[in-house]
């Protein structure tokens, strides 16, 4: 008997604290999806990689929009939406504590503005990944000037694109391979 | 969506209708919900998952996690139940019997849907033999997402379930600002070296670490000499201890290197 008790109290508690006490996570423990409005771009990689559908996209050509919305309930957390952001916008974090009553809690949006094309006036592509695509074409080794004054080509859609190429074949536009030629 | 008769249960064509409770029971579960004041027995389900949901559960009531503390018990008919705890997506040959075990279940009677399966269909969701969630057949009251969920979760859940904590998540909505701008992160690297670097580290060590350990790696890069840049490198692997992640970042260390030369 003093024996057993013995062995007992050297084993100590076994049994975690929680919910009394916070619960630790192992390290690389893949939790909830958390977006960062402010860097992501809205360019649907995110949504083409999601095994589960739980990322979906929705425009809205009449309002200019496009949402972005994790359903929670249907993420398998494995992660693929982490992989293939191009601007580390959405991480996995280490909050678990995802219960709901409530299944509307388990919808995460997001709204962006489309970019309008110069020409045509229609929207072709999220404006923040147009500004992106500059950006990148500026860390790329072209002069901030030189990328600023192609604004408006990077602001025309593809089919105005197109059009404006058949229009004026002399001076086409193809886009960066021809341009990166030029400005090195 | 065709209309069903509820009481039926019949299986249609198209979506079902979920079970409707009446006005009586609801307020009866409300009672139910707000203090339950002794153990709670649970039924547990499976409408079709892949086990690993039971696993997890067994897990959560094993001494580790020890669901019992909270009166907790897993019990061997839904005839004894106060919580019926439905986990998988709901295929087309378990929705009779999971409907016969909410039948089963005395009233009032708390519904979680237990897993990314319960929740909304999960993985499965656009199979053609599934339903897609537990909602799709019975009223739920708590949801638990997580593919599956861990121990904590499931023992956060059901304390959401018996009103002992809180909900903590919301549902968000945010909206663009006027002018958002995105900055391409490590300013100082080369576009295409930085490309470079994220290559070959998801060849080395697979897409999600490659990613994570190319962030690092160019984070520590960036803004530095590279004298500097190897000393912080250095440092680092020293801390990590970890030969495989040090024979990765000192190849990504050579690469960036003959590329910046
Ligand atoms: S973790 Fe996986 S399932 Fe969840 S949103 Fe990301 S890609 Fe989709
Ligand atoms: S991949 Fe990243 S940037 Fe693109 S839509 Fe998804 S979260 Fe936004
Ligand atoms: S939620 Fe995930 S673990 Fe649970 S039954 Fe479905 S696939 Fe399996």
């Amino acid at each position: 008997m003093l024996k057993l008790l013995k062995t007992i109290f050297k084993a100590g508690e076994a049994t975690t604290q929680y919910p009394f006490a916070p619960a630790e996570v192992s390290p690389g423990f893949r939790g909830k999806p958390e977006l960062d409005g402010l860097r992501c771009i809205a360019c649907g990689a995110c949504t083409m990689a999601c095994p589960a559908n739980a990322l979906s996209m929705e425009t809205d050509l009449d309002a200019g929009t496009r949402t972005w919305q994790l359903f929670l309930g249907r993420c398998i957390f494995c992660a693929r939406c982490e992989e293939v952001c191009p601007t580390h916008a959405l991480v996995l974090t280490s909050d678990f504590e995802l219960s709901v009553a409530n299944k509307e809690d388990l919808y995460q949006r997001a709204t962006f503005k489309l970019q309008n094309c110069v020409e045509c006036g229609k929207p072709f592509a999220p404006a923040k990944e147009v500004e992106y695509a500059m950006a990148l074409l500026v860390q790329a080794g072209n002069t901030p000037e030189a990328v600023e004054a192609s604004r408006a080509h990077y602001q025309t859609c593809p089919a105005c694109k197109r059009k404006q190429n058949l229009n004026h074949p002399s001076q086409p536009e193809m886009g960066r391979y021809i341009n990166q030629e030029v400005h090195k | 969506m065709n209309a069903v008769d509820k009481g039926a249960n019949l299986i249609v064509p198209g979506m079902p209708t979920p079970v409707s409770i009446d006005e009586q029971v609801a307020k009866l579960k409300k009672t139910l919900l707000k203090d339950i004041q002794r153990s709670a027995y649970v039924y547990r389900v499976d409408c079709g998952g892949c086990n690993g949901c039971e696993i997890e559960i067994f897990s959560s009531i094993t001494p580790v996690f020890d669901a019992e503390r909270f009166g907790i018990k897993v019990v061997a008919s839904p005839r004894h139940a106060d919580i019926l705890l439905f986990t998988g997506a709901v295929t087309r040959a378990m929705r009779m019997p999971a409907l016969r075990a909410y039948a089963a279940a005395p009233d009032p009677k708390i519904v979680v849907s237990y897993g990314a399966c319960g929740c909304g269909g999960g993985i499965f969701h656009d199979l053609y033999c599934v339903w897609g969630g537990t909602d799709k057949i019975v009223p739920v009251d708590v949801y638990i997402p997580g593919c599956p969920p861990t121990p904590y979760a499931t023992i956060y859940g059901f304390a959401v379930a018996l009103g002992l904590l809180d909900q903590k998540l919301k549902g968000t909505h945010l909206i663009q600002g006027e002018d958002d701008r995105v900055i391409p992160a490590f300013p100082n690297i080369p576009l295409d070296v930085r490309v470079m670097v994220e290559r070959e580290a998801r060849r080395m060590a697979g897409y999600l670490q490659g990613r994570q350990i190319a962030e690092k790696f160019l984070g520590l890069f960036d803004l530095k000499s590279p004298g500097e840049a190897s000393a912080q490198l250095t440092q680092y692997l020293h801390e990590e201890a970890d030969p495989r992640l040090s024979e990765i970042v000192m190849r990504l260390l050579e690469v960036t290197k003959a590329a910046l030369a």
